[in-house]
This record gives C-alpha cells, structure tokens and sequence, in this order.
C-alpha cells in the first residue's frame, strides 16, 4: 500500500493525550490511517492500545488532541457518535447477542422496519433483515446455509466472523477489532484473518489490536507500536519480523 | 483474491427429519401435548370437567394469570424478575376501589366506574413498576433485591390501606363479569386481547426485539446503540401496569379490593412458573409467547382439574412444583443435546 500516502487520510489523530485521574494513558498519540489499510496496533499489556482504540470508538474522551475523520474534526459524546461518523469497533468477547439470530445481530439497533403504518409502529421486517444480512455477509466471503438460526448454535470462529461481517457491512470508514483471534484456534483464526483481509478489498481501514504477532504480521499493511502511552514505531510491516516486533515492543531495540 | 470462509456446519439433516426433530423437541409443542394430555385425564376421570361451565371457569381463572405471567416474561427476558407482580396488583386493586366507590355510591354509569378505575389501577401499577425500575436503573440494585423491595412495599400497603378487610362493594361490577358472548364473558376477552397485542409486540417490534437484545448481551445492545436503560425502565412499568389491570379484573370478579383476592404473595410464584414451564431462561434472551400462554394454561388446568379429581387443594403446589422441575430439567437436557450435536 505504497501509494495510499498521496491520498487523504481516512482517520487522523492528531496530538492526543488522555489521563485517567493521575495516570497518563495516553502522550501525544498521532498518526494517520487510509482507506484500504490493515494497521496493526500492538504494544503490551498497559502501553495503551485500549485508551487509543475506546479513545476513537468514543469512549473516552481525550484530554486534548484532535480526531479528524474523512477530513472532518470530530468529538465523541458517546461510542454512537462514532458509530454514526462510520467507525464500527468490535470488543472483546462482546460483539453479540447469543440468543438472537444472525440476521437480528447483523440489524441489531438498525432495524428494518415494515413499510406503512405498522413501521411507523415499530414492526420489524425481519424476512428482509434474514435476506440483506445473507447478502451482506456474503459480500465479504462469509457464507452461512441459513441466517436464521441463533448466534448460541454457531462456534467462536464463526461468531466472530459473524461480528465482524456486521462491522464490515455498516462501517462507511473504519472498523476497529480488539483481539479478534482470541481463544480461536489455528483454523478459525484462519477464517477470522481472511475476512479482515476482505474488509481491506472492500475499501475499508482497519485497526487490528492483537497480541498475537504471527497474526499481526501476516495480515497488516503497516505496524504502530505503542509503549507506556506513547507511539515508538510507526512502519510498514514489511520492515518488522517477530524478533524485532517483540523489541519494539519490550524497548530492547532502543 | 476475495477471500471464501466456508462457515462448515454439522451437515444439513434430511429436512423432513430435522423438522421433525425441531418440533418434537420445542418446548411449546410439547407444552401443548401436555396440556391436551392433562384435558383428556381430569375429563375422562370426571365427566363434569368437559362442561361448558368449567370451561368459562377455566378461561376466568387463566385471565387472573395470564397478564402478570406475560409482564413476567418481559421481565425475564430482558434478563430481571419481578417478584412484586403480586402485591402490585393487591395494592392496586384496594387503592382503586377505595377511590371509585364514592362513585359506586353516587350510582354513576357502571361503564364509567370501571373505566376510572381501570385507569386508577394502571396508574398505581405504573408507580409500583417505575419504582422497581428507578431501584435497578439508578440505584444499580440488581432486579431480585428491587423488586423484592416493591413487593414488600406494596403488600404492607395493601393491608394497610384495606385494614385487612375488602374494600368497598361494587355489585355492578359482578354483574357485568358475567356478561359477555357464550362461554367468554367480556372481561376474558378484554384480557385475551391484551394478551395477544403483548405477543405481537414482543415477536414482531422492535421493542420486542431490543427485550431480547439487552437479556442476551447487554454490552452488545448498549454497544449497538439501544437505549438499554431507558426500555428497563419501560419493561418494569409495563409489568406494574399489567399487575395494575390484574388487580382490576379481581376487582371486578368480587366487587371489590382486598389485600388477599387471589394475588397473594404466592402469584408471583406462580407468574414466574409459567414462564419457566413455557421454556424462558432465567438468564435472558430466552422465552417465548406462546410458552408463557401454554405454561399458563397448564398450571391453570392443573390446579383446577386436581379439584375436580379430588384431590385435595393443598397439594396442588405439590404437583406445580413437579411440573417446573420436569420444565426446567426438559431445558437442561434440550440445551446440553444441541451443545453436543
């Protein structure tokens, strides 16, 4: 992705900081991120990545700095704000209902209502909702034999490729996954990897927070290490290998 | 290239046998044969059970169920309980009848009394449910504690604004519970009216949809942008206004209020055992309708059907609690069989 530099970024952060009470989490973050792009966010445990990412995704508030999305300066009241600007975040374990069905969680909060008066009354046009969810998983390479079943009969793979066809499908810009491959095993990590990859053909930037570097490796454009609050490599991923990665991140490579 | 996830299943069954599966499993089809089950056996021991005029019986005592066993699953699958259904509906029935019966004594029109005090009992219902939800949603007192609260609250009001006697009398009121078409009286109707727009509402709107969502996955219903406290609050008043309207049908059956009429402490109990027999999970996100209707026509046949058989009536709660015990052991089994499938 050598030529996205000439365009405009997607996201930008400019100058954040973010204390909570005493604690800096957060020291003049910034860097910029394009359409299109797979950035992996790694650092250890308390470097900072969950501040930066519930920072963007609008639960936190920064003390200063600016977030500018497609061009635009933005300020977050409440993750929905940044929901409605076009950044879909996907938390830990988080994502879904278990009980209801695959094409509800898809909807879940965006609703389809029936035309006429019984939508206006709040009737759901779910066989609409089954049969969009459907399309809209398939477009990213996730096929399901029928979206009407229950999240709970489905396994961790393919919930979570599930949770991140729903990102994918409503992000306008952004989506951003916090350790997606978590407790999955080496197949369904597979599975989880190739639809991020997907998300990247579809336009879309994504900001992959992972503690599992082969993963990191294999999937991203370009790598931002975080430590104690501060962004200390900011590269393409094709100048990092696990050993210098883990350096990066420790501070053995200073 | 455009990458293919193959999300791989248990392959398809045969489809005839997957949907045979499906319905012999379901709980509410097995509900259902029970209870035609349990018809078929109090008629065959005693003939006078299929009369006409048990029948209206049968239908009677399921209306003084049915309304805070459906607040009830509201409730339980937004992932509460409400354990204050009962006393609401006390509480309720004895404050509407002392307001009204100044109005009965004035010989003002039947409908208008009953109207005024329908709304007088969902007005105190409605403060009864706002109260347990203002406990859960500010206080962050969880569900069992809050309403456990209002159901204390409320039955010691009861007594003591009745002073343990009925309050007022209202023979219009009876008079007009006998009336209706055949076998349904207009009160029945009324309620199973009601009954059948709470079923609309929770399977097919978005209300419904977002009970489920916040007793699923609060985070994940929260993170989607639903309102999760705001429809708490709105699930809780809603189960006070139909313990309100419950308190107003007994008050119409007997013509006045009582801190006792058939809502003591034990239809809480009750109203939770038919949701629990009707398949919901305690733990949210999982009930249905159709279950908590047939859970509570089971227990409604039961206990009158065991009087018929000669049993005598301090076993009913006997026989109530082997039923939820069969329902719930059913759910157990039926969950552990999918997990291993």
């Amino acid at each position: 992705m050598t030529t996205t530099e000439t365009r405009a970024p997607v996201l930008e952060l400019r100058h954040i900081n973010l204390h909570y009470g005493s604690v800096e989490a957060l020291h003049d973050v910034s860097f910029s991120a394009y359409a299109g792009e797979v950035i992996g966010l790694v650092g250890d445990n308390g470097a900072g990545k969950s501040s930066l990412i519930k920072t963007v995704s609008g639960v936190n508030t920064p003390d200063s700095g600016e977030i500018i999305v497609d061009g635009e300066r933005r300020h977050w009241r409440s993750p929905h704000d940044s929901m409605m600007a076009g950044i879909e975040t996907l938390y830990q374990d988080s994502g879904l209902a278990p009980d209801l069905t695959i094409g509800s969680n898809i909807f879940l909060g965006r609703e389809r209502r029936r035309r006429g008066l019984l939508g206006r009354l709040g009737f759901l046009d779910q066989r609409a909702m089954e049969r969009e969810a459907l399309t809209q998983l398939s477009r990213v390479g996730i096929t399901i034999p029928e979206t009407n079943r229950t999240v709970s009969e489905l396994s961790g793979g393919q919930r979570q490729a599930v949770a991140i066809g729903r990102a994918i499908a409503w992000a306008k810009h952004v989506i951003i996954l916090d350790e997606p491959t978590n407790h999955l095993g080496a197949r369904q990590s597979a599975e989880v990897l190739k639809v991020i990859t997907s998300a990247r053909d579809h336009g879309l930037c994504v900001l992959f927070i992972s503690h599992t570097l082969p993963h990191v490796l294999e999937v991203t454009d370009r790598i931002i290490v975080l430590r104690l609050g501060r962004v200390v490599r900011d590269a393409p991923t094709s100048s990092f290998t696990v050993e210098s990665l883990l350096a990066a991140i420790t501070g053995l490579s200073e | 290239m455009a990458a293919s996830t193959q999300i791989e299943e248990t392959p398809l069954a045969a489809p005839t046998r997957s949907w045979v599966r499906r319905t012999v499993t379901n709980q509410q089809f097995v509900l259902f044969v029970v209870l035609a089950g349990l018809i078929v056996f109090f008629g065959l021991r005693n003939s006078l059970f299929f009369q006409t005029g048990e029948f209206s019986n049968l239908l009677t005592d399921f209306s003084g169920l049915v309304l805070i066993a459906l607040a009830e699953t509201y409730v339980i699958v937004a992932g509460g309980i409400d354990l204050a259904v009962g006393s609401t509906a006390a509480v309720s029935g004895v404050v509407a009848a002392g307001w009204i019966q100044p109005m009965v004594n004035a010989h003002v029109n039947e409908a208008l009394v009953l109207l005024v005090g329908t709304l007088a009992c969902a007005l105190v219902g409605a403060l009864a449910g706002g109260f347990s939800a203002l406990l859960i949603t500010v206080f962050d007192l969880v569900p069992f504690v809050a309403t456990l609260v209002t159901y204390s609250v409320g039955a010691g009001l009861a007594l003591v604004i009745s002073r343990g006697a009925p309050v007022g009398y209202d023979p219009g009121a009876i008079y007009w519970s006998a009336s209706g078409i055949g076998m349904v009286t207009w009160l029945v109707a009324i309620i199973l009216v009601i009954s059948l727009g709470l079923g609309v509402v929770l399977h097919l709107t978005a209300y419904g949809r977002y009970t489920y969502a916040i007793g699923s996955n609060e985070f994940a219903a929260r993170a989607a942008g639903i309102a999760v406290r705001r429809h708490l609050v709105s699930v809780y008043v809603m189960s006070g206004v139909l313990a309100g309207l419950t308190g107003m049908f007994f008050y119409i059956r007997s013509g006045s209020g009582a801190a006792t009429t058939g809502v003591t402490n034990s239809a809480n109990l009750i109203a939770i055992a038919a949701v629990v027999i009707g398949g919901a999970s305690l733990t949210g996100g999982i009930g249905r309708w159709a279950g908590t209707m047939l859970g509570a026509a089971v227990l409604t046949v039961v206990s009158d059907g065991l009087i018929f058989i000669n049993v005598p009536p301090t076993w009913i709660q006997v026989v109530v609690g082997a039923l939820i015990a069969v329902a719930a052991l059913l759910q157990t089994f039926r969950r552990r069989s999918r997990r291993m499938t």
